[in-house]
């Protein structure tokens, strides 16, 4: 086991590169230009070409990507284009929101999914199961932006009971952190929600099929024991891989979210730094949500042998 | 621990734990105003860049030698007085005493002349004093001397306008800085404080109240007079998002919004908490630029023939909406209302005769040359002119290829003199803010001078001319016959299309009182309560 996880953790390094690579080249082919951007709509075209020259923007593609992997390399993303901020600083100081609102996310879609899953496939075709499988598809229809809206309208203009925007520390203090997350959270979470809760349905109706479920009703075992004890951990598996693709949903749907509730996160800093063409930093974001993802599918390939002691690696 | 000992406990650890959450008292709340700002403050020197957004924060945190009022007149600001030799080739000016840097320094002569000297190459009147200067020098401690080789009446506005980049005092060691080289240091001279420690760009910019400031006597007018300021902490708060904007200012998380767009005016006029007004009497005149360089716009009949075409009310109408309150139609280059306002020879910019413009049209020899029309799309303003165009174009029966593309790439684009075929353009969309088109000091967009002009390259000796005696003016007189052959020559070669003028709306919360109506936005005088 504990060679497997080093295996794969040295895997992701020539993974890392070739995102590395590719970022790098898409960047460099897309067009735009940040030294116009910087100079302003009323720079003149003298001023654009300074800004090209001082920033290095002129040299060759070969130059700038050898002296970026270098510096990669050596753990340092290199200064913004724009605020002349090192990298690292500009995610550390935007990954707190992010990770908390992704985290709450998961949190809540977890323990409202696989609840609401395994209801409906325990009372399939009864109307909690169409209630369910409704809000299911509600959630993966409505887009993340207009739940946002509607939240806020009711729950922040109307009742006064949460923020509109913004975002507070944890180091501030719990409640605080809290009330600015509920909103974005219930919205970011809902087409997560909605996968979770389809997939576990899915495989709950399979699993409670199967011979054993039968013994161990025959045996006298309660219907919550063998819900979630002896068919959810059997049916945990293609829940637990949807759990971990549906990371890069959140990773997606946290973009839209920070905009809508003006979070100051990471996707916010990424949609800002492409519509300015700025490299270092679209750089960074893209190899650290890479890394993330590398990592998120490592754990969930542990925890296959968490749940099926059948896989060994 | 029994059920009831652990719910009371846990109940009063639960309200412990929420009367312990940090919360703002009134006192607090009212000592901190927070601004929604038009767009990002991603960097902060305002001479290596020159977008609004950083003028702005810079104007609260570097004050200026010379500010301009609200009648654009220069009025003395860090500068206590000045002479001009009999010459008009010696200007001599004299320091206020108690000028202080954040850092605690005194305002030193040498601080102004490094500032001075990092601005010039920046700014167009700079660099027309640079062409002509002498000798620029510290004569003592409060005491500098600036001799010119011909006389150059307008270096005060030079010093005050509000123009970008605007001539800021810093120390100089950080005026030493190249200006290619962004600073990095952010000691200021002005009444707020930049708290680098708290700013996250793009989300959020802090400024604090500088105690030891010593502001002017008299009233505050735009960049002139005492820059006094009544609360002790400035938030900006970046939203890219207009609706959460709008919900936060109702909802009182906000309490000032630079730009609210026209569809959510009606909802913040129906609060009665909000405040609606407009944001700057300069407003902005709309505008979109024909490549000078390449067909079909290198010919000057076809471009002749947009501007006959073109109705300005359809551009403001899909630009702004129907509130007339917030547009007009031109007649000149010049800002509306202002002194240097003239519709000489004007007709053709409110033509709008589509059938005259076909006409004028095939008169011109086009000869279905492919118009590369560049339409940056997650831009409001750029996005509803360029529609108007398209369709314009394509009724005048031009051959249009339109580009929707983002503000980025029409940046890089509009850059490159290639023909339209080789990666090149033949228009785009811009818009120029009334404090820089109210005379030709700062108005790069209708410069003229081929090789040096702004984008599209246009090339009118004429229009140059006319600049050049605004600069040599004398006296009004002189100035509003040169504002009126610019105007003239400028319309008759169509350096470029006015598409209308049109201004914008700010909103505030009513506890906040003493906003100006200008420019930008100025956070002397402002109150909360």
């Amino acid at each position: 086991m504990f060679a497997y996880v080093v295996r794969r953790v040295l895997a992701t390094i020539p993974v890392m590169g070739l995102v590395a690579l590719f970022v790098f080249s898409l960047l460099y082919l897309a067009p735009g230009d940040p030294a116009a951007v910087i100079a302003g709509d009323q720079a003149t075209p003298q001023d654009v070409e300074r800004i090209r020259a001082s920033l290095g923007l002129d040299r060759s593609y070969l130059v700038r990507f050898g002296e970026w992997f270098f510096r990669i390399l050596q753990g340092d993303l290199g200064l913004s284009i724009f605020t002349n901020l090192p990298v690292t600083t500009m995610i550390a100081q935007r990954i707190e929101p992010t990770l908390s609102l992704m985290i709450l996310t998961l949190i809540l879609a977890i323990s409202i999914a696989v609840p609401m899953g395994v209801i409906a496939a325990w009372k399939q075709g009864t109307l909690i199961d169409r209630a369910v499988m409704g809000f299911a598809v509600l959630g993966f229809s409505v887009p993340v932006f207009v739940v946002g809206y509607v939240l806020a309208y009711i729950f922040a203009l109307e009742l006064d009971w949460l923020p509109v925007q913004g975002y507070t520390p944890f180091a501030r203090g719990f409640f605080p952190w809290l009330q600015n997350l509920i909103l974005p959270s219930i919205a970011l979470g809902g087409v997560y929600i909605a996968l979770i809760a389809r997939i576990t349905r899915a495989t709950m109706l399979e699993v409670l099929q199967q011979d054993y479920i039968r013994t161990a009703r025959a045996k006298g075992a309660n219907q919550s024991s063998i819900l979630f004890v002896h068919a959810l951990k059997n049916a945990a598996v293609p829940i637990v891989t949807v759990i971990g693709i549906g990371i890069a949903l959140l990773i997606g749907g946290a973009v839209v979210t920070e905009s809508v509730f003006a979070i100051p996160g990471l996707g916010r800093l990424t949609v800002d730094a492409i519509l300015r063409r700025d490299y270092p930093v679209i750089q960074g974001v893209v190899l650290l949500f890479s890394f993330v993802y590398v990592l998120v599918n490592l754990a969930i390939d542990l925890a296959y042998t968490l749940f099926d002691p059948r896989i060994r690696y | 621990m029994d059920r009831r000992t652990f719910l009371a406990s846990t109940g009063l650890a639960t309200s412990a734990a929420l009367l312990s959450a940090p919360a703002l008292s009134q006192g607090a709340a009212a000592r901190t105003l927070r601004f929604v700002p038009q767009a990002n403050l991603a960097n902060f020197d305002p001479i290596w860049g020159t977008q609004y957004v950083v003028r702005n924060a810079a104007a609260a945190v570097w004050d200026t030698l010379y500010g301009i009022n609200d009648e654009l007149v220069p009025q003395p600001q860090m500068v206590e007085g000045e002479t001009l030799s009999a010459d008009s080739l010696t200007w001599n000016f004299r320091l206020r005493p108690g000028l202080l840097f954040h850092d605690g320094a005194p305002v030193l002569a040498k601080d102004v002349v490094a500032s001075i000297t990092r601005w010039m190459p920046r700014d167009p009147m700079g660099q027309m004093i640079l062409a002509i200067q002498d000798e620029l020098v510290a004569v003592d401690d409060r005491n500098f001397r600036w001799k010119l080789k011909r006389p150059y009446p307008k270096l005060k506005y030079a010093l005050g306008k509000s123009a970008t980049p605007c001539c800021f005092i810093m120390p100089e060691r950080i005026a030493a800085t190249g200006n290619t080289t962004m600073i990095t240091e952010y000691v200021g001279s002005g009444p707020m404080v930049f708290k680098r420690d708290e700013w996250v760009p793009g989300a959020r910019s802090v400024f604090e109240k500088f105690a030891r400031y010593v502001p002017r006597e008299g009233t505050a007018s735009w960049m002139a007079g005492p820059k006094r300021i009544l609360v002790d902490r400035l938030e900006w708060v970046v939203m890219p998002d207009p609706a959460t904007a709008a919900a936060a200012l109702q909802n009182g998380e906000v309490d000032w919004w630079e730009n609210p767009i026209s569809d959510l005016v009606p909802l913040l006029r129906r609060n009665r908490n909000i405040a609606v007004d407009i944001a700057d009497p300069l407003g902005n005149i709309g505008s979109f630029r024909m490549n000078h360089l390449h067909a079909p716009f290198n010919n000057k009949k076809v471009r002749q023939a947009v501007m006959t075409a073109l109705s300005q009310e359809d551009y403001m109408r899909a630009l702004v909406g129907d509130d007339t309150a917030l547009w007009s139609v031109l007649g000149g280059y010049f800002t509306p209302g202002t002194s240097s306002y003239t519709e000489a020879g004007g007709e053709a910019l409110k033509a709008k005769n589509i059938a005259r413009g076909r006409q004028m049209l095939a008169e011109s020899g086009y000869a279905n040359e492919p118009v590369i029309c560049l339409v940056a799309q997650d831009q409001p303003i750029t996005k509803a002119q360029g529609d108007v165009t398209a369709d314009l174009l394509r009724r005048l029966g031009m051959n249009v290829d339109f580009v929707a593309t983002d503000w980025g790439t029409v940046g890089q684009r509009r850059a490159m003199r290639n023909p339209p075929a080789q990666g090149g353009w033949s228009m785009f969309h811009t818009w120029h803010a009334g404090a820089d088109t109210v005379n030709p000091a700062a108005y790069n967009a209708l410069r003229a001078n081929g090789e040096g002009a702004w984008f599209g390259w246009p090339n009118v000796p004429s229009v140059e001319a006319g600049v050049t005696e605004w600069f040599d003016a004398p006296n009004d007189g002189a100035e509003k016959l040169a504002l009126d052959k610019i105007n003239r020559e400028a319309v008759d070669n169509v350096v470029y299309a006015p598409t209308g003028f049109f201004k914008s709306y700010q909103a505030w919360r009513r506890n906040v009182t003493g906003i100006q109506k200008g420019p930008l936005p100025f956070f002397w005088g402002v109150a909360k309560s």
